[in-house]
């Protein structure tokens, strides 16, 4: 039934957008703490920044990945 | 004929990157995140490597909408042709409006036209017409707006800072966002290859099949990949800029975290859609994240008679492209001169157009207006009230 598979769009667009968008965001926002100067962050905020915009690469990567018939089969 | 038809088709494929280069490109430019030049060539690149990805779609468009094969009826070159120029025209028209239509449902209107009126009603599949093209078209904008809203409302929420103490509003740093716009705009051209490049790649396969070179029901062969690809890239690349000032500036004022946040609900909608071979609208979706995130930031106003307008054009668009292709279906079935009448007729008003466009010529240094119209937007305490009213009408509409 195609309501399914309508139904799985918008889940599936809803996650991925809700993920790839809530890490950068949070990436965004340590990056913007890192950045003060007083009070001054703590040093491990910066990495923790990268790593979030890693993830959110890695998470756009996956999707494609999923998405791409050369890999799945 | 056949090979008229795969030329007519992959100039088709041309227009629709000519087309939807806005889809992808517009908010950036608008925000300022890449240079309008940069963004276009991006977007060729990556229109071309969508549409290696998947094929999905392209079986949707040749061995769904219309009944071919040894049970169904014997569709010709003909009635692909006399579609294929319905949509075209249409396209033509739409783009010379600087209005956003849907170049897919140009495409499916032209088409369904020309199969009923050159072979009757029964030779549309109507089940999976329904299934495929025009639930998709109702919802997907529906869905990325949503998501778009609800992506925003996100982003903002997460990177709105106070002071602790006196709940003063901090510098908010959000220029990262111009930075994400650059990799989320880059996917939306991805996904618009997957979708669009693809309808073209069904055109031309079921003009083979047509033709029987190829058998029923099988996907498209490796150069008509190859060259639907290239051809949506090179029309990517020329360009697409009135589209672009009507997507980017004329619908809502876009910000950075705003742009990101519909991107990324516009790209995941349609590369899911792709791989379940639903064969939507990517201006459609594109325009449904715009407005979405618009209303998703506080302070923002959509400006309810452009989107209005940008309605009325889909509503038009796949009966108007329908009528084109049933009339040209018409002509093509009175014979040898009446393809000549038709091919010369669509061939005088492309040219017509192209002139007619000349005229008010709009090139990237025009465009560049966006760029510092999206710098020139701040976030203004006015606006509250605008903003103030368009919810207003939101909740009157619901």
């Amino acid at each position: 039934m195609k309501w399914l598979e309508l139904l799985m769009v918008g889940g599936a667009t809803l996650v991925a957008a809700i993920t790839v968008v809530g890490l950068y965001s949070l990436g965004v926002r340590l990056t913007a703490i890192a950045g003060d100067v007083a009070p001054e962050a703590p040093r491990w905020v910066q990495p923790l920044a990268y790593v979030c915009f890693g993830l959110c690469g890695l998470a756009v990567l996956f999707g494609l990945y999923l998405i791409i018939p050369y890999f799945s089969k | 004929m056949v090979a008229l038809v795969i030329a007519l088709a992959l100039f088709f494929d041309f227009t629709n990157g000519f087309h939807d280069t806005a889809n992808a490109m517009a908010t950036p430019i608008a925000t300022g995140a890449i240079k309008p030049k940069t963004a276009v060539a991006l977007a060729a690149v990556l229109n071309l490597v969508g549409a290696f990805l998947s094929t999905e779609v392209a079986k949707t468009v040749s061995g769904g909408i219309i009944r071919e094969g040894s049970e169904g009826v014997q569709i010709t070159p003909e009635i692909i042709f006399a579609g294929l120029m319905g949509a075209i025209l249409w396209n033509m028209i739409t783009w010379l409006k600087g209005l956003p239509s849907s170049s897919s449902h140009a495409l499916f209107g032209g088409l369904i036209g020309a199969a009923i009126a050159g072979i009757g009603l029964h030779s549309i599949n109507f089940e999976s017409l329904m299934q495929k093209v025009i639930l998709p078209a109702i919802f997907a904008p529906v869905i990325a707006g949503a998501v778009a809203y609800v992506c925003t409302r996100l982003a903002y929420a997460l990177t709105s800072r106070h002071d602790p103490e006196t709940g003063d509003k901090l510098t908010q740093k959000r220029g990262g966002f111009r930075t994400g716009q650059i990799f989320t705009s880059s996917l939306v051209a991805l996904a618009h290859g997957t979708n669009d490049a693809q309808k073209t790649m069904g055109i031309i396969t079921l003009v083979l099949i047509a033709a029987g070179t190829q058998p029923t029901g099988s996907g498209p062969q490796f150069w008509v990949i190859a060259a639907c690809a290239f051809a949506i890239a090179i029309g990517t690349y020329a360009g697409g800029w009135r589209i672009i000032r009507t997507m980017g500036s004329g619908l809502t004022d876009v910000k950075p975290a705003q742009g990101f946040a519909a991107e990324t609900s516009t790209a995941s909608a349609i590369l899911a859609s792709s791989h379940l071979g639903f064969a939507l609208s990517t201006t459609q979706v594109a325009s449904g994240s715009v407005i979405g995130s618009g209303l998703g930031r506080k302070g923002t106003s959509v400006r309810w008679a452009t989107a209005g307008k940008i309605a009325v054009g889909w509503l038009f668009t796949l009966p108007a492209a329908g009528i084109m292709g049933a009339l040209t279906a018409w002509l093509v079935g009175t014979g040898v001169v009446g393809v000549v009448i038709a091919g010369a007729a669509g061939f005088a008003s492309v040219l017509l157009m192209y002139f007619e466009s000349r005229k008010s010529h709009v090139g990237h240094h025009n465009a560049v207006e966006v760029e510092e119209a999206g710098h020139a937007v701040r976030f203004q305490k006015k606006k509250a009230a605008a903003a103030a009213r368009a919810n207003k009408k939101r909740g009157g509409q619901k």
